[in-house]
C-alpha cells in the first residue's frame, strides 16, 4: 500500500474545503469554559493519598541525620519515602549529556536549593505537610558555587563529585573556513551579552497521580505530562521494570511550554505508592515549588558573539561562544537547548561559515529545564544585536542590512552552515509587509521629533527562524541518541458514517483536536461535529509524542490524513468489487465514491462503511473490513550528524520580522513599547485562528523575557525568586496590541504544506525588544547587553553616560 | 483530634452544610469538599487571579480567603456560568468566538471576574476593563483575544441598552 499524503490543500478529495484553512472554533472550549476539563488536580482515583515533598534549604551539604519517625507516626501519615528508598527502587535521572542525572530523592549528598530529600503520603495535603515539620533533618554545609565561570576553575567545589569536573560538555563546532573570513573581514565587530534565566511557568503546576502495585510492580500514572509514550518508557527504565507494566494518561495540560515532562516529582509520588501498599497517590506541585524547585528555569547563558562584515556590508562569519549554566543536574535535557541553535545557527542570512564554541557547566542551581524555543531565542537576541552593531557602525539602516543579507526566495531549499535545511521562505516579503504595517519611514520620523525633545525613543527591527517539527537526531551532540519522533493516529467510521480519532497526547492549548476534526471532516466530506477525538492512554494509543519542538500540528496532519489515505484505499477497493470494476476506476471527492464510466453511480462514505461493516459477505476476499486505519508519521530524509555536528534535523523553517517602537523613561529606567508590528510565514495556516493565538501569546512571552522575567540567585546559589511577586509575568497593562500581516509559503517538504508555529514569535520578539532599546540607546552611546532590560539596568545604563 | 467548624454557604444556588479545618482555604473546599473543581489554583499567594470566585457578588480570590470566612454567603463559581440546559452563558460564549483562550487553566478566574465588571459596569471603558484584565495572569494568550472577548461579550449583553444583563435564556 504506497501512502501519499496530500501536500497542498488543493489536494485534498474535497472541492471546496469548509475546515482546513478556516478560523474554526474549537471543540475543546465548552468543556474548559464550564470548568468540566479534568486537569491533574481534579483526578480522584479512590482510595487516594497526598504528597508532599521535603526540599533542601541549601545549595550543597551532606546530609549528616535524616530522621523521619515522629512523621510516620502523625495520624494521618501512612508512608514516608528518603533517599534509601529511591536507591533501593530507581535508577538515577536519564539526562543530557548521559551520566548527569542523580536519583530523585538525596540520600548523601544535596546539590541545589530545594532538592527533595524526603517525601510523605497522607490523608491530604495538609497532614503531609504537617508531617514535614516534623521530619529532622541535619545538613553538614558544603561550599556551593554558583557561578558557571568559578565551577570551571580548579578548586571548585564539585557539584557531582564522581564526575570530577563541573563541565558536563565542551565542544567547538567549525563549519567552513571561519579564521580565514575574520582574517579578511572589513570590520570584525564583538561583543558579550547575558541572558539571565527565565523560564516557561504555565498556569499549571505540575502534578501526578501515581499507583504502583508492589506485587506485579504494574505502574499507573495520570498526569500533567507532556511526551507520554516516551515518559512511560522513561519510567520503566527509571524503576527497571517491563515496558508493558506502565500506563501512562496524560490529562489536559493547563500550558505546558515545555516544562511538563519532569520526573522527579512522579518518581517520588511513584516511590511513595509502592511504599503504600500500592494506594494511589496524588502530588500537585504548589507554585512557590515550582518556581524554586520545578521544571521553571531556562537559558543562564553567557554570550560572547563575533561578526565579520565585507566591504560590500555582506556579513561573512558568525561565531559565538556560549557558555550555559545548566544547574545541578541534565535531567531537564536543557543541554539539548544549547544544541538546537544549530537548526538556525545564521538565522535567515546567508552568512558561509560560522562557529560554535559550547561549554555547558553545572552549578548549585536548579536542574535547568526546557522553555518555549527551547534555545533559539536568546541566540537570535544576540544574533540581532550583532547584526545591528554592524549596522550602525556602517550607518546603515538596520531593515536595509537585514535586507542585503537575506537568503533570496530563490535559494531554497537552503542548507546552512551548521547543517540543518530550511525548506522555503519569501524573507524579502516579509521584511517589505512588516515594514508597510509600520509605516517605518514615518516611525523614523516620530523617533527623529522625539529625540529633539529629549525623549528617548528606538525601533528595532528583528527578524529570525523558528525551526520547526523537531527530530531528535541532532541532539546526539549532546547524548540524546536517535532518530524519528512518531505521531500516530488511528481514524475509524462507524456504520453510520460517524468519524472518530484515536489519538495518544493531551491538549495543552494549541487546539489539535480541532485540527484533527477539520482535516477528517474536509477528507471525508462530513461536517466537522460529525468527527470526535478521543485521547488513549499509553498502553492503548499509536506512538505519540503530542506537542514540542513545533511539531504537532505538521505531525498529526500526517498521521491522520495518512490515515484517511489509507481508508480510501479500502473503499476504493470494496466500492470496485461491489461495482464490478477496477479500484483504479473509483475515486473520492466531496463524501462520494464514484466510478469512472459509470455516471449516476455513487455510494456515500457512510454507505461503504456500513457496508463494510454489516455486509463482510459482499466484500472480496482479503481484503480487511474495518473502515479503519493507523498511520504514523515522522519527518523524512533525518540525517546523523557528521563530526561537525551537521544534520538535517528540523524539517520547517517559519520566518518573521517584527518591527517595535520603544520609549525609556529617563528617571526610571521603564522600557515602554509604543507599537509593535509584525509580518510572519508560517507556510498554510491549517486554522488560522489558532495561529494568530499562538503569535500572540508567544510575543507576550517574548516581552516577559525581554523586560520583566528573571530568576535571581545569590551568590550562595540561593534562590531569592520565589513568588510572582519576585517572578513578574506580564499582564494585560504590560503587553500591547500587536498588528499582524501574513505571507503563506508552503513548505514543499510536509502534509498540507504546514510549517511549524508553535512556538511562534518567542524567537523574534525578544531580539526585537531589545534591538529597539538598544536602538533608543545609541546616541547616549551605550548599550543594554544584559536580558531582562529591567528598569535597573537600563536607569544605571543612563546614569554611567551622565558625566 | 482536628477542630472544625461548621460552614452553611450557598454555591451556584445549592445550599451546602460542611464541617471544615478552620485552615481549610475557600478554593480547596470548594474544589476538594465540593467537588467543583473548575475553579483553579495557580499561585496560592494571591497574585495570578486563577482562583477568582463570587462571594456575596464581590469576585474573591479564593486561596485567599478561609473556608470559614464564607460561612453564610452566596457563592457564584464557573459552574453556574451557563444556563442549567448546558447553554454558555454570552460571556463564555464570546471566549468561543474570539479564541480567548488557549489551555483554558486561567479562564474560569478570568470568567468571574468580567461577569462581576459587566453586571455592574454594562458598558465599561477601557481602563475600566484593563484595571480589572491587570489582575488575572494568562501565560497562553497574550490577552488581546480575552480583551476582544470582554468587548464582544459586553455587546451581546446589550451593554448599549439596559442596565442588567440579560438571562442566558
Amino acid at each position: 500500500m504506497v501512502i501519499e499524503i496530500p501536500k497542498r490543500v488543493e489536494d485534498l478529495p474535497t472541492s471546496n474545503p469548509r475546515w482546513v484553512g478556516h478560523r474554526v472554533e474549537r471543540k475543546e472550549d465548552s468543556a474548559l469554559l464550564t470548568g468540566r476539563t479534568q486537569f491533574i488536580a481534579d483526578v480522584v482515583v479512590p482510595g487516594m493519598l497526598h504528597c508532599a515533598i521535603l526540599r533542601s534549604p541549601l545549595p550543597h551539604a551532606r546530609i549528616a541525620k535524616l530522621d523521619t519517625t515522629d512523621a510516620a507516626a502523625l495520624p494521618g501519615v501512612v508512608a514516608v519515602v528518603t533517599g534509601e528508598d529511591a536507591l533501593r527502587w530507581s535508577q538515577p535521572a536519564a539526562s543530557a549529556p548521559e551520566g548527569w542525572g542523580t536519583h530523585c530523592l538525596a540520600s548523601s549528598v544535596v546539590r541545589y536549593v530545594g532538592e527533595p530529600v524526603a517525601a510523605v503520603a497522607a490523608t491530604s495535603r495538609y497532614v503531609a505537610e504537617d508531617a514535614l515539620e516534623r521530619i529532622v533533618v541535619d545538613y553538614d554545609p558544603l561550599d556551593a558555587v554558583a557561578d558557571p565561570f568559578a565551577a570551571m576553575e580548579a578548586g571548585s567545589p564539585l557539584v557531582i563529585e564522581e564526575k570530577g569536573t563541573n563541565v558536563m560538555m565542551q565542544r567547538l563546532f567549525t563549519w567552513g573556513a571561519v579564521d580565514d573570513a575574520f582574517a579578511q573581514a572589513a570590520h570584525v565587530f564583538t561583543e558579550k551579552f547575558r541572558w539571565n534565566r527565565l523560564g516557561a511557568n504555565p498556569m499549571e503546576t505540575f502534578g501526578a497521580v501515581c499507583e504502583w502495585d508492589p506485587m506485579s510492580l504494574d505502574l499507573t500514572v495520570y498526569g500533567s505530562i507532556q511526551a507520554a509514550s516516551f515518559f512511560a518508557l522513561g519510567r520503566a527504565a527509571t524503576f527497571g521494570i517491563p515496558s508493558n507494566k506502565v500506563n501512562v494518561k496524560s490529562q489536559p495540560h493547563g500550558g505546558s511550554f515545555g516544562g511538563k515532562g519532569g520526573t522527579r516529582g512522579t518518581d517520588i509520588t511513584c516511590l511513595l505508592s509502592r511504599k503504600a501498599g500500592g494506594r494511589p497517590v496524588k502530588w500537585i506541585e504548589d507554585r512557590m515549588e515550582y518556581l524554586t524547585s520545578g521544571g521553571s528555569q531556562a537559558w543562564d547563558r553567557h554570550y560572547e558573539a563575533s561578526l565579520a562584515v565585507d566591504a560590500k556590508a555582506q556579513v561573512t562569519g558568525l561565531r559565538v561562544k556560549l557558555v550555559d549554566d545548566l544547574g545541578a543536574t541534565g535531567e531537564g535535557y536543557a543541554a539539548i537547548s544549547a544544541a538546537k541553535p544549530l537548526a538556525a545557527f545564521t538565522g535567515p542570512y546567508t552568512i558561509p561559515v560560522a562557529e560554535y564554541d559550547l561549554t555547558l557547566v553545572a552549578t548549585n542551581k536548579l536542574p535547568a529545564f526546557p522553555y518555549r524555543g527551547f534555545g533559539p531565542p536568546p541566540h537570535f537576541f544576540v544574533l540581532e544585536q550583532m547584526m545591528d552593531i554592524a549596522a550602525r557602525h556602517l550607518d546603515i539602516d538596520p531593515a536595509e542590512f537585514r535586507r542585503r543579507n537575506f537568503i533570496a526566495s530563490d535559494q531554497f531549499p537552503y542548507t546552512i552552515p551548521s547543517g540543518n535545511e530550511y525548506d522555503s521562505g519569501s524573507y524579502e516579503e516579509v521584511l517589505d509587509k512588516a515594514l508597510a504595517l509600520a509605516d517605518y519611514a514615518d516611525l523614523r520620523a516620530q523617533q527623529a521629533r522625539a529625540r529633539e525633545e529629549g525623549r528617548i525613543v528606538g525601533i528595532g527591527v528583528a527578524s529570525a527562524i523558528e525551526p520547526g517539527v523537531f527530530d531528535w537526531n541532532a541532539y546526539r551532540t549532546v547524548g540524546v541518541p536517535g532518530i524519528g519522533v512518531p505521531e500516530g493516529a488511528t481514524v475509524s467510521i462507524d456504520i453510520l458514517g460517524m468519524i472518530t480519532v484515536r489519538v495518544g497526547f493531551s491538549l495543552e492549548g494549541q487546539g489539535q483536536y480541532t485540527l484533527a476534526s477539520q482535516l477528517v471532516a474536509d477528507y471525508f466530506g462530513t461536517h466537522i461535529d460529525a468527527v470526535r477525538v478521543v485521547q488513549l492512554d499509553t498502553q492503548s494509543s499509536p506512538p505519540s509524542f503530542g506537542p514540542g519542538g513545533s511539531r504537532l500540528g505538521v505531525a498529526i496532519t500526517g498521521a491522520v490524513l495518512g490515515a484517511c489515505e489509507r481508508i480510501r484505499q479500502k473503499m476504493c477497493a470494496v466500492t470496485a468489487a461491489l461495482m464490478q470494476t477496477e479500484p483504479s476506476n473509483v475515486q473520492l471527492r466531496d463524501g462520494k465514491f464514484t466510478v469512472e464510466g459509470m455516471p449516476g453511480v455513487e455510494m456515500s462514505v457512510a454507505e461503504v462503511a456500513g457496508t463494510m461493516l454489516a455486509r463482510s459477505d459482499l466484500l472480496p476476499p482479503g481484503i480487511d473490513p474495518r473502515p479503519e486505519a493507523t498511520h504514523v508519521w515522522t519527518a523524512a530524509g533525518r540525517t546523523e550528524p557528521d563530526e561537525q555536528g551537521r544534520a538535517k534535523s528540523y524539517l520547517t523553517a517559519a520566518q518573521a520580522v517584527h518591527v517595535v517602537m520603544v520609549e525609556i523613561d529617563r528617571d526610571t529606567g521603564v522600557v515602554e513599547i509604543l507599537k509593535y508590528c509584525l509580518a510572519d510565514d508560517c507556510g498554510t495556516r491549517l486554522n488560522p485562528l489558532v495561529v494568530q493565538g499562538q503569535t500572540e501569546g508567544s510575543v507576550a512571552q517574548g516581552i516577559g523575557a525581554a523586560l520583566f522575567e528573571e530568576y535571581v540567585y545569590d551568590e550562595d546559589a540561593q534562590p531569592l525568586t520565589a513568588t510572582f511577586m519576585d517572578y513578574l509575568i506580564p499582564t494585560i497593562n504590560e503587553i500591547p496590541p500587536t498588528e499582524k500581516a501574513e505571507v503563506v509559503t508552503p513548505s514543499p517538504f510536509t502534509p498540507l504544506g504546514a510549517k511549524g508555529c508553535g512556538e511562534g514569535a518567542i524567537h523574534t520578539t525578544p531580539a526585537a525588544v531589545m534591538c529597539a532599546v538598544n536602538d533608543a540607546l545609541a546616541p547616549l552611546e551605550t548599550m543594554a547587553r544584559e536580558v531582562p532590560a529591567a528598569p535597573s539596568r537600563i536607569w544605571n545604563l543612563i546614569r554611567s553616560t551622565q558625566s | 483530634m482536628t477542630t472544625t467548624l461548621p460552614v452553611r454557604l450557598t454555591v451556584n444556588g445549592v445550599q451546602h452544610v460542611a464541617h471544615v479545618e478552620p485552615r481549610t482555604t475557600l478554593a480547596d473546599f470548594l474544589r476538594a469538599e465540593l467537588q467543583l473543581t473548575g475553579t483553579h489554583v495557580g499561585c496560592e499567594h494571591g497574585v495570578c487571579g486563577i482562583c477568582t470566585v463570587l462571594v456575596n457578588d464581590r469576585a474573591v480570590r479564593s486561596c485567599l480567603m478561609l473556608a470559614v470566612q464564607a460561612d453564610g454567603a452566596n457563592l457564584m463559581t464557573v459552574e453556574g456560568l451557563a444556563g442549567p440546559d448546558g447553554k454558555l452563558h454570552p460571556i463564555q460564549q464570546a471566549f468561543v468566538e474570539e479564541h480567548g483562550l488557549q489551555c483554558g487553566f486561567c479562564t474560569p478566574g478570568f470568567l468571574i471576574a468580567i461577569y462581576e465588571l459587566l453586571e455592574n459596569n454594562p458598558s465599561p471603558s477601557e481602563s475600566e476593563i484593563l484595571d480589572v484584565l491587570g489582575g488575572q495572569i494568562c501565560r497562553c494568550t497574550g490577552y488581546q483575544s480575552i480583551l476582544r472577548a470582554v468587548h464582544s461579550a459586553a455587546a451581546k449583553l446589550g451593554a448599549t441598552g439596559s442596565g442588567t444583563a440579560q438571562e442566558s435564556a
